[in-house]
């Protein structure tokens, strides 16, 4: 990082710094802490093992430190991380690096706004272009460069950016350009009214010679029938628009990409010994279409999604892999669900080929009972099974006394595809839920949780229970178990052993700050964030987590 | 104003999109003329889905390079378990997990080192998992000058199974630093459960298995500040163990020496050298 835009930048903080608390006109200072610490406790029953943290460190922790000020039109920010044995960025290894994790500098003048530095930004929803932050699956894709934005009017807008993507504290090599032009257009009468705010975008992503020496010594070693010729720049383009009308509102967005190079992990290579074995870097444009439509009439939502997704693995090198080096974002379609087993096995986006669609349908009946229901049917381009979800949800409010949440949920999930693991059938699963919330006094509430998940597949049948009792506005206790009632898979000692996966905890808020204390033992699974997935092995041990903003 | 920036908005993507590039030479590079034999480690698993890519990969090295590639297989810890059910061995042993958790972070299986080169990257510091690119990291080490001569001579006695090793390397540099040797003993053509993507395979051929190591795991010290000409002497001897199960097959077993650097995080490999064990 360059060092002396650093001093000036921490001066220029420490001088907001100073302001805090003297005149309101001289800025306004903001930021935010978060903090997790775990101790590592060793449980070869459920193969908590084997990860640096378990045979010996014990210990890891991450922090990240934000800081803002803004006068007069400057916003300036710095970020501190510090990762420290952590296994967030590979839950296998063990990660310790503390630095600056980004600094920003934006200026507004008149109608034009600059800004250097880590910067977070996203062309429509994401398909060619996305820098953004998920935190708990360690991925930062800021854009490390400029961006200038010019605004023509209320409605109308130009952004264009130069970069290079992070990586932790480094970037990328190999470089990223980037425009969008943005509107917004009213059209129709006042009594009704049709809105439509359109977009263009662009992206042009060029290999650094790294990069490209990367690919060649792949590409060079593969037979006749495997070889491309790569080339340096790829580019991606993307129309978008936002119709709304009356309660209608329509999304759609046609994004398309040149020949690039990327890793398809379902395509034959021919070997030079022996049998031809899958995967292969493949140099193919792609595209991705998307539309989702949403109705709201009265006390009927209605929300209707479809993605067509081929070939638009967009990264800034293709030899990267897992979640690493991603320059898109693509919207997975299925259901985000949060209770633990309706969670269990969940769909990210699937970037290569994917067909999917969603349809939620949402009814009130009257200001005690409403319903929602929602299909996902997700295959590939050939016609594969890779998730279909049917869930239902009953919400009923008594007066303001108790509430439950209630319904069920269907699945079929490709474990085979998601999690890359041999000979698993489809899993099929039914999980019925409840959650109930019970308020002795406006302070004091009991939440109830109880899931079940029967399936013949994977680890086989779970019970799921939760006790949760708040002492508003400070406290919480947490007491819950996720039981493998019915196992089908054999633990690391051979045996198809019962087995409970217990969580306490504890949480005390204070003004904005939230701490919070749990003993946890969890499964192995797909842990998603932000509709981003990866593999987690299990866990067991002591879990501290703090945040704050000011 | 809408259209003029509708208008500039095309013209660029025009400007990049029409831009043409000068082709890149992706010919094969000629396989180099050298003494140099390289140590080529692979970290690997039977209930590694993705394991018999890198296999291939390595079998693919050695049709191309012949004996001026090492080969090993490592089954450590990480995916290594036997197949449920399947699996007649377990190819893992405490010195392989070792080796394994030395060579980390890495980000997955299977990948390899080449000569323990580290990789300055975060995720994966010695060992890459890119199968594709294994072949250029054994061409750029072939293509170092080489810095060591290893002499090798085995006597296996069938009857006892007692295998006497003496290893003697003569510098053709003076090579600064602490360096040590590390000899592996690994076995070929194990028929045995292999996950392969979604299927399991249940003969597949596993080669290279690292069986044991006679040293220790990150090796005994063999000497300092090396003088080039000198002779550096070293005897081994190990009994093959008898497990009646079909492994240790001294028919299909090698010894693989390994001189590397030593210290820190110095691990560099500056020769290797390889026999069968029964020629």
């Amino acid at each position: 990082m360059f060092q002396p835009f650093r001093f000036i930048l921490l001066i220029l903080i420490a001088a907001g710094v100073s302001n805090i608390g003297v005149t309101q006109d001289k800025g306004v200072f903001s930021g935010s802490f978060e903090s997790n610490a775990n101790v590592f406790l060793r449980d070869s029953s459920i193969n908590a093992i084997n990860t640096p943290q378990y045979d010996h460190q014990l210990f890891g922790s991450e922090a990240w430190f934000n800081l803002n000020y803004s006068i007069q039109g400057f916003t300036i920010g710095t970020r501190f991380d510090m990762y420290y044995n952590s296994n967030l960025r590979n839950p296998d290894a063990s990660y310790s690096d503390a630095g600056i994790g980004m600094w920003y500098v934006s200026k507004t003048l008149n109608q034009l706004e600059v800004s250097a530095g880590y910067l977070y930004d996203q062309i429509g929803s994401g398909i060619i272009f996305r820098a953004f932050e998920t935190r708990p699956l360690f991925i930062d894709n800021a854009l490390y460069g400029a961006r200038l934005k010019y605004n023509f009017n209320d409605n109308w807008s130009l952004m264009g950016f130069v970069g290079k993507q992070k990586n932790a504290f480094d970037t990328y090599s190999g470089n990223l350009k980037g425009l969008r032009l943005e509107g917004f257009l009213s059209l129709g009468s006042e009594e009704n009214p049709i809105t439509l705010a359109p977009g263009l975008g662009f992206v042009n992503k060029t290999l650094s010679d790294e990069y490209m020496n990367g690919i060649v010594d792949v590409v060079r070693t593969y037979q006749p029938e495997d070889k491309f010729i790569p080339t340096y720049n790829t580019y991606a383009a993307t129309i978008y628009n936002t119709l709304a009308f009356k309660g209608i509102n329509l999304y759609t967005e046609f994004a398309l990409k040149s020949d690039d190079v990327f890793y398809n992990p379902y395509i034959e290579k021919h070997e030079l010994v022996g049998n031809n074995t899958l995967g292969k870097l493949v140099n193919a444009s792609g595209t991705v279409s998307y539309i989702s439509a949403s109705f709201a009439e009265g006390n009927l939502g209605v929300t209707a999604e479809m993605k067509r997704t081929k070939n638009f693995s967009f990264r800034v090198d293709p030899n990267l892999s897992l979640l690493r080096g991603l320059i898109n974002y693509l919207t997975p379609i299925s259901r985000q669900n949060t209770y633990r087993l309706t969670a269990r096995y969940t769909a990210p986006a699937l970037d290569i080929s994917e067909m999917a669609y969603n349809l939620d349908v949402r009814y009130k009946f009257n200001k005690a009972l409403s319903a929602n229901v929602n299909y996902s049917d997700i295959k590939t381009l050939e016609g594969d099974r890779l998730y279909q979800e049917i869930y239902s949800e009953i919400i009923y409010k008594h007066k303001r006394l108790w509430q439950l949440n209630t319904g069920i949920q269907f699945l079929t999930y490709n474990q085979e595809i998601y999690e890359t693991k041999a000979e698993v059938p489809l899993i099929k699963a039914v999980v019925p839920y409840a959650d109930f919330l019970y308020r002795f006094t406006p302070y004091k509430s009991l939440r109830v949780e109880t899931q079940y998940m029967s399936t013949e597949q994977d680890y086989g049948s779970w019970l799921f229970g939760l006790l949760e009792y708040n002492l508003a506005p400070r406290w919480s206790f947490e007491a819950s178990g996720m039981y493998n009632i019915d196992p089908k898979k054999p633990n690391v000692k051979g045996n198809l052993e019962k087995a409970l996966y217990p969580t306490l905890g504890v949480t005390f808020f204070k003004d904005a700050q939230r701490y919070s204390l749990r003993y946890v033992k969890q499964v192995e699974g797909v842990v998603c964030s932000g509709g981003i997935c990866r593999l987690e092995p299990a866990f067991s041990g002591v879990r501290f987590s703090m945040n704050t903003t000011f | 104003m809408r259209s003029l920036t509708f208008i500039l908005f095309v013209f660029a993507m025009i400007t990049f999109t029409g831009c043409d590039e000068i082709p890149v030479d992706i010919s094969d590079a000629p396989i180099p003329e050298t003494d140099r034999v390289v140590l080529l480690e692979e970290l690997t698993g039977a209930s590694c889905p993705n394991c018999p890519k890198g296999s291939k990969a390595v079998e693919d090295i050695l049709e191309r390079f012949g004996d001026k590639v090492a080969a090993v297989a490592i089954h450590g810890a990480f995916l290594s378990e036997p197949v449920n059910n399947r699996s007649k061995y377990d190819f893992r042993n405490p010195k392989a997990k070792d080796l394994e958790n030395w060579f980390r972070p890495f980000l997955g299986k299977p990948c390899a080192t080449v000569n323990r080169i580290e990789l300055n990257d975060p995720d994966q510091k010695y060992a890459s998992v890119s199968t594709g690119q294994w072949q250029s990291m054994v061409e750029n080490e072939l293509n170092k000058p080489n810095l060591m001569t290893i002499l090798m001579t085995k006597n296996y006695d069938a009857a006892t199974r007692k295998l006497n090793i003496d290893i003697t390397a003569i510098p053709i540099n003076d090579l600064d630093g602490s360096y040590n040797i590390t000899i592996f003993l690994t076995e070929s053509n194990i028929i045995d459960a292999q996950i392969n993507g979604n299927v399991i395979i249940d003969d597949f051929e596993h080669n290279h298995v690292l069986r044991d190591i006679i040293t220790k795991f990150d090796g005994d010290i063999f000497g300092s500040d090396l003088k080039s000409g000198s002779r550096i002497k070293k005897q081994y001897t190990y009994t093959l163990p008898d497990d009646n199960q079909g492994l240790w097959n001294a028919n299909q077993m090698e010894i693989v020496v390994a001189i590397h650097k030593s210290g820190g995080n110095e691990r560099t490999v500056i020769q290797a050298a390889q026999t069968r064990i029964v020629e």
